[in-house]
């Protein structure tokens, strides 16, 4: 049988920016789940967690708004997370690169006011805006930081791709924190013979 | 208003107060648009809740698949006309999945209640069968499906464990029915039981 190929779109997520004193409303992302209505999720829980039913350790939408929303449609969530770590949990705990990525949590903020729905934040005005600050962010880190956060991501991708690859054909959503989005866009296309990537309003 | 994607369900049969309840229910969960029974088009979905004393059965329209919400079951299979039999004993978010799994003309048969259809079958029938031979000569894929079949798990919940969508399931279940030439999912289910 000749499966159609696998349509996959990237849908960032506020995730641990909920953290800072602006929160928003999370129903949004659980209207987009629910009229998008792919078949498959992928979502930062790792797979362990997502098995015992334990999801406390898991970012305030998935806990809040994806998860509730799967329960009752029929959109399987497959957990992609290799580990529980975010963005945030690489930061630096003290010195002067901590009060510098201080500095950058408040740019974050700011950019978070400006962009308060899902289509601003993956638009491309925040896109940029976040790469930059992220990428600024990143410096800051130890080189043992980077590359366990880099090593993240690429095993991310790769659950993301095996994922396609054990059920072809079929429309499916990642839903990660936007601070991903400017590695795992490029790990991604590298695999574009299996699957064709879009924005998730078309998916 | 009602979204394209929403699958429209009415209620119907119970007492007044439980109507009620199962539309606000049924208002509140995403892509379902609840409608009087009479509407024109018809529902997609009619759930008819059953009592044991009162087990009438509403006349349908064609296109409208019917769930009865019930208690307990005294048939040895599911009765003509019904697509899916649904506990009061199972959760609110398997009833939304039980509505949208015979939307797509699928059947929906709850763990209990196939048990208790299966037990129905055995004392009227003793004699051996052939469906492990049958189950034997399907792919390891189909077993793994057949066996979560057996556990009277929904398409959404067997998709969940493998981590596979639920067409995936769909199109696995189509060729397990036609290798164990079986022509429903409550025969499938209830020789997967016999099997496990």
């Amino acid at each position: 049988m000749n499966n159609p190929k696998t349509r996959l779109a990237l849908l960032g997520t506020m995730s641990d920016l909920h953290k800072q004193p602006i929160c928003y409303d999370l129903a949004c992302l659980q209207n987009i789940v629910a009229e998008l209505a792919p078949d498959l999720l992928c979502a930062e829980v790792t797979r362990e967690a997502w098995e015992q039913g334990d999801i406390s350790q898991s970012s305030v939408e998935i806990r809040e708004s994806l998860a509730p929303v799967i329960a009752v449609t029929d959109t399987v969530l497959i957990p992609v997370a290799p580990t529980p770590q975010q963005f945030s949990d690489f930061a630096p705990r003290d010195g002067w690169r901590y009060r510098l990525v201080k500095m950058f949590d408040r740019f974050f903020r700011w950019g978070q006011i400006q962009a308060n729905n899902p289509e601003a934040v993956n638009g491309p005005w925040f896109g940029a805006f976040c790469h930059t600050v992220c990428m600024a962010t990143e410096l800051l880190w130890s080189a043992e930081q980077r590359a366990a956060w880099e090593n993240q991501n690429k095993q991310l991708a790769e659950n993301i791709v095996h994922t396609i690859q054990r059920d072809t054909g079929r429309r499916v959503l990642v839903a990660v924190q936007c601070q991903r989005l400017h590695h795992l866009i490029p790990l991604l296309r590298a695999h574009s013979d299996l699957f064709d990537i879009m924005g998730y309003q078309y998916l | 208003m009602r979204r394209p994607h929403e699958i429209t369900v009415s209620i119907g049969g119970g007492r007044a107060l439980d109507r009620a309840g199962l539309a606000a229910l049924l208002a509140s969960l995403p892509g379902f648009h609840v409608i009087p029974q009479d509407n024109d088009p018809p529902p997609q979905v009619l759930v008819w809740a059953t009592y044991t004393d009162s087990m009438e059965l509403p006349l349908l329209k064609s296109g409208t698949k019917l769930l009865l919400l019930t208690e307990t079951t005294t048939e040895d299979s599911l009765p003509d006309a019904v697509h899916g039999l649904f506990s009061r004993e199972e959760t609110t978010s398997a009833l939304a999945i039980a509505i949208r799994q015979i939307a797509r003309g699928e059947q929906y048969l709850s763990p209990t209640l196939a048990t208790a259809i299966l037990e129905k079958r055995q004392s009227k029938s003793r004699r051996a069968s052939p469906e492990m031979s049958l189950v034997d000569e399907l792919t390891e894929r189909e077993r793994e499906i057949v066996d979560l079949l057996a556990q009277g798990l929904s398409n959404k919940l067997i998709a969940s464990k493998l981590y596979l969508s639920v067409r995936t399931v769909e199109g696995h279940l189509a060729n397990i029915y036609l290798r164990l030439g079986v022509h429903s999912r409550t025969e499938a289910m209830l020789m997967a039981m016999k099997v496990r």
